[in-house]
């Protein structure tokens, strides 16, 4: 097994020392790609309210080495635990959507959590993107002949190869219980902005951006880290 | 329960989100706007996101066997079976 230490990741630092370390768990999958952008933009607006903004590539995801298919949730959750035993200082976690997965190994102050989401949504959106590709390209196939197939053998989900371990993971996996947890959904009550994460072609939002961050400084005050 | 006027307003925001079209773009859709083969935004894995967030978005299930290529010719098609979906 590749050694998730060679992993990359993108860090903003502020002018002087760090009030404190967000660590930015992305969505997964495609999702990450479309939000990305937008994500360090609002890093960006941390880094200039005195933040250290960490936003780690996961195995098998960006820029890794390690092959998706030998991955699952359970080493993405250590993979985290571990970005965080090398953060000097507190550490606020900040997950995105299916980020909520897996954001609840790290030793942090606090989360903040912006529209979770269940592992099985995400995977019935990859499945259905299969069979509709396959249905384009004459090939029978459905949800459940698929899922049966997921079972003993690798599984190309929108150019994501999914090993048996992961199809099963993400099919049970919910955000599981963390504390002190701020989760906010968009909206007027949440954060203003459009899901990103849902477009079919990427695009940004800087105005979102800045709420997120500035919805994320305010709950690290909240919480009393800085 | 959900009435038609309002699935109305449901499925063009869910489409103005996925297609990233715009909120002008979304309320000119008519019956007839093409979508799938007409709207380059709209590949397969847009399909399969869209399909997951009537599901969310309506409070409804959707089988596999329901959905056949014709949902997805025209904004007209998707809304009649959201609604025959929504009303059970």
């Amino acid at each position: 097994m590749a050694a998730d230490a060679t992993e990359h990741q993108l860090r903003i630092d502020p002018a002087g020392a760090p009030r404190a370390t967000v660590l930015i768990v992305p969505p997964l999958f495609d999702e990450a790609n479309r939000l990305r952008r937008t994500l360090v933009l609002a890093m960006r607006e941390l880094a200039a309210d005195g933040f250290a903004a960490v936003l780690p590539d996961l195995p098998g995801q960006n820029e890794s080495l390690v092959p998706l298919d030998l991955v699952d949730l359970d080493r993405w959750q250590d993979a985290l635990a571990k970005n965080a035993d090398g953060i000097d200082g507190p550490i606020l976690v900040a997950s995105v959507r299916g980020g909520a997965l897996i954001d609840h190994r790290p030793a942090a102050s606090a989360w903040w959590r912006l529209a979770p989401v269940g592992g099985a949504p995400l995977l019935r959106t990859m499945l259905r993107g299969r069979v509709t590709a396959d249905r384009e390209a004459g090939i029978e196939s459905s949800l459940d002949s698929l899922q049966a197939d997921a079972q003993t053998a690798t599984l190309l989900l929108a150019g994501n190869a999914l090993s048996p371990a992961m199809v099963a993971q993400l099919g049970s996996a919910e955000p599981q219980p963390v504390a002190p947890l701020r989760s906010v959904g968009l909206g007027a009550d949440g954060i203003a902005g459009t899901p990103l994460w849902l477009r079919a072609e990427p695009g940004e939002d800087a105005a979102m951006a800045g709420a997120i961050a500035s919805d994320i400084a305010a709950w690290s005050k909240t919480c009393g880290i800085s | 329960m959900t009435d038609n006027a309002t699935v109305d307003a449901i499925l063009r925001a869910l489409l103005a989100d996925v297609l990233g079209l715009g909120e002008r773009r979304a309320a000119a859709l008519t019956d007839d706007s093409g979508l799938f083969g007409a709207l380059p935004e709209f590949d397969s894995m847009a399909v399969a996101t869209v399909l997951t967030e009537i599901e969310d978005r309506l409070g409804i299930i959707i089988d596999d066997d329901e959905i056949d290529g014709e949902i997805f010719e025209t904004y007209g098609n998707l809304l009649a079976f959201s609604e025959r979906k929504v009303a059970g």
